[in-house]
């Protein structure tokens, strides 16, 4: 079944128009990965527009094209001038940075190179393979579950995406509240319209994460005089050649770092409100863990690279796994891309994959063949970076800022998006100067009415609140929900005070209830094993006195890309 | 008496938000039809709202103003100029922004989306990075380039209608 959705999707977006999109697709996705400020959700958002009046495997072909260059552009900047290019290629600069200036710049590029592609490939692989199987369990999803599953999504990222807690969960709130202005989508009442027809229809929320990322992301880039003026290559040497054959040796000789790192890539995608940013992070500082030689890390090994280059392309395709079998969106770049699925009449759901397999297998394939194309780009589009970084900050911001102008009111063509896009510009720029984490806040915007329709289709079945707390699946993420609402607590205490040696166990035992409930061979199973798991932990906290243990790790926190 | 700080006053204003937006929510209609009335969902998230606010004001007045490194990320750290004329000169990029794209979009029924804009970007980048002649010559080219090719692929490639104005469809 599979085999046979793979070559029909294969057939579908294999033609000169869909694959020359997507090679352009890739190309800009590379551009604007390169270019520190300029985010991949932001070039998505840019290239949504032109794929308007595309059919919807085409559209979504460059969409995925531009969403896996951008993934690997960051190493371009991050290599050569010690400045990331996105949030998710921070740890390459910590290896890639050094060996660049110890005179082997093209040897550190065709490292992160290959290593994005092997990361990518190996995503695309779990993508097409998982996806299918996470529907099918998504089926068992009443809408008790699902709401309990968005409200898991908006507390995880709430507590990840900023230092204070209070106010990430602040920003969720905020992105809900935005999404109910307008028709409600249950029953078609207006509310917070203040009698304006323009508020009756709602804000669209394109132009809503637009203004929210885009436009406060540009103003942060050009708020400083001095910064505006400054071009990227007035930084580092960018003009080298990538050495292939000697990346393929040292990956080839580093494979199980390759394979490690791409599956904390998935794994990390696949956790709603995590994401590259974490994921490159974690992967190097598990590559450093699992090293012989630790203390070379940071002088400019390939390991360096190679881990965090891996992990990073390989959180979308985790990503892309949950949004494509449950709908819904992990981070601020599946977001956008759910918006561009729904934009094309595609609702990501658990029936999605089974009802429209040619569609949803192209997206899979598109993420495939995009990696490929994603390798051959790189060495002309390096030519490409160099020009591009001659250009000043102050005016890319300000081409960014009038294209924004123009894809903003070719969405719908109506004039208020581009009202709207200016209004959630200044608030996002308020917002991110007073600390409020955005990333909860486009999640709530996005995840906003999947919430509200699964409410009240639950209250539409029964007014009793017990199925929130007797279903297996929406006590799973209900439990979800708190523990990752007190993980802040958590990360901050931990080595300091004895409770958190509880916390991890606490966790595992009372998951076990609701993944026991579920019933069933295999899960009650699994339960037994995560009681296994909790007891053990418990074991050796017991057998080590309680000791509470230096912690070194990295603190998990995303940024706002 | 310690002035409020500034954590204080934010939590202070989503919490009158909070109030105006509950006390809408009682002029939202409830049909005869559905389970869920629709001023439902608005209440239970302005409740989590106000709740958020209370700790957030709380928190605030416990422990004071927030770390530095917690917000402002957009503070260089540079020295400031006191009262107002130095707040607008530390914020005068953002500010011209947001003043540039309000004069695009009250200007744009009547110059539209090309004239428009082509003014947006150039007036932007001129404000930003000077008014220079070798300046003004390149930012002109910038943004007639881009703008116009971005206009053109919209217009021509796209089929999409973007804003004439009164001045462009004159012609």
């Amino acid at each position: 079944m599979i085999v046979e959705n793979v070559i029909a999707a294969f057939a579908e977006i294999g033609n000169v128009k869909t694959l020359l999109l997507m090679l352009v697709g890739v190309a800009g996705g590379l551009i604007a990965g390169a270019i520190p400020g300029f985010t991949i959700a932001m070039a998505i958002v840019l290239t949504l527009p032109f794929t308007f009046g595309m059919p919807p495997s085409q559209g979504l072909a460059t969409m995925v094209s531009v969403l896996v260059g951008g993934l690997s552009g960051g190493l371009m900047a991050g290599i050569l001038t010690g400045i990331p290019g996105t949030p998710s290629s921070v740890a390459t600069t910590f290896d890639g940075f050094p060996m660049a200036r110890k005179g082997r710049p093209g040897l550190a590029l065709g490292i992160g190179v290959w290593s994005s592609f092997c990361g990518g490939i190996i995503s695309a692989i779990l993508l097409v393979t998982l996806a299918p199987q996470l529907a099918r369990i998504g089926l068992e999803f009443n809408p008790w579950d699902y709401f309990m599953l968005v409200i898991f999504a908006l507390t995880i990222t709430a507590s990840l995406a900023g230092r204070n807690l209070v106010k990430g969960l602040i920003a969720g709130a905020v992105g809900l509240l935005v999404r109910t202005v307008g028709e409600d989508e249950a029953v078609g009442m207006a509310r917070f319209d203040f009698g304006n027809d323009a508020l009756l229809q709602g804000f669209d929320f394109i132009a809503v994460l637009i203004g929210l990322f885009a436009f406060s992301q540009l103003l942060r880039d050009i708020h400083d005089p001095v910064s505006a003026q400054k071009s990227l290559s007035e930084k580092g040497s960018i003009n080298v050649r990538i050495e292939h054959l000697a990346a393929i040796r040292e990956l080839a000789q580093r494979w199980t770092i390759v394979l490690r790192s791409a599956l904390i890539g998935v794994f990390t995608g696949i956790i709603p409100g995590a994401g590259g940013s974490i994921a490159n992070i974690l992967a190097y500082d598990q590559a450093k863990k699992a090293s012989k030689h630790p203390e070379k890390f940071g002088t400019g090994i390939p390991d360096g690279i190679i881990a965090p280059e891996s992990s990073n392309n390989a959180v979308e395709g985790g990503s892309l796994i949950v949004l494509m079998a449950l709908g819904i969106p992990g981070d601020v770049t599946a977001a956008v891309m759910l918006g561009a699925l729904l934009i094309h009449d595609v609702v990501p759901s658990p029936t999605f994959i089974a009802e429209e397999p040619v569609l949803a297998y192209s997206i899979f394939i598109a993420f495939f063949v995009a990696t490929f194309m994603m390798l051959g780009l790189q060495s002309f589009m390096l030519r490409v970076f160099v020009l591009v970084t001659k250009m000043r900050m102050y005016v890319l911001a300000s081409i960014i800022l009038g294209f924004c102008g123009i894809g903003v009111f070719a969405i719908n063509n109506v004039e208020f998006d581009l009202w709207t896009l200016l209004w959630f510009g200044i608030l996002g720029f308020v917002m991110r100067h007073f600390g409020f984490p955005l990333a909860p806040m486009i999640l709530g915007v996005v995840l906003g009415n999947i919430a509200e329709l699964n409410l009240a289709r639950a209250f539409a079945i029964t007014t009793d609140l017990s199925p929130f707390v007797t279903r297996s699946w929406s006590l799973f993420f209900l439990i979800l929900a708190m523990f990752s609402a007190a993980f802040p607590w958590f990360q901050s205490n931990r080595g300091k005070k004895k409770w958190t040696l509880f916390f991890p166990t606490f966790m595992a035992f009372s998951l076990a209830l609701p993944v026991f409930m579920m019933g069933g061979t295999v899960r009650p199973i699994l339960a037994l094993l995560l009681v296994a798991l909790g007891a053990y932990l418990l074991w050796s906290h017991a057998r080590n006195g309680w000791r509470l243990e230096e912690v070194s790790e990295p603190r998990a926190e995303i940024d706002e890309a | 008496m310690q002035p409020l700080n500034r954590d204080a006053v934010i939590a202070i204003v989503l919490l009158m938000v909070c109030g105006v937006l509950f006390w809408e929510t009682f002029s939202i209609r409830t049909p005869d039809y559905g389970q869920m009335k629709p001023s439902i969902w608005p209440r239970t998230i302005l409740a989590v709202l106000s709740v958020l606010s209370v700790i957030y004001l709380v928190q605030s007045l416990r422990h004071g103003e927030a770390p530095k490194d917690e917000y402002d990320d957009y503070d260089t750290g540079a020295p400031r100029r006191p009262g107002i004329a130095g707040w607008i000169v530390h914020w005068r990029n953002p500010l011209w922004c947001f003043a540039l794209f309000f004069v695009y979009l009250v200007t744009l029924p009547y110059l539209g989306s090309l004239i428009g804009g082509v003014g947006f970007v150039f007036t932007l980048m001129c404000v930003l990075g000077g008014w220079a002649p070798k300046r003004l010559i390149l930012h002109a080219a910038v943004a007639l380039g881009t703008v116009g090719g971005m206009w053109s692929i919209f217009t021509y490639g796209l089929g999409v209608i973007l804003p004439p104005g009164e001045i462009f469809s004159a012609y």
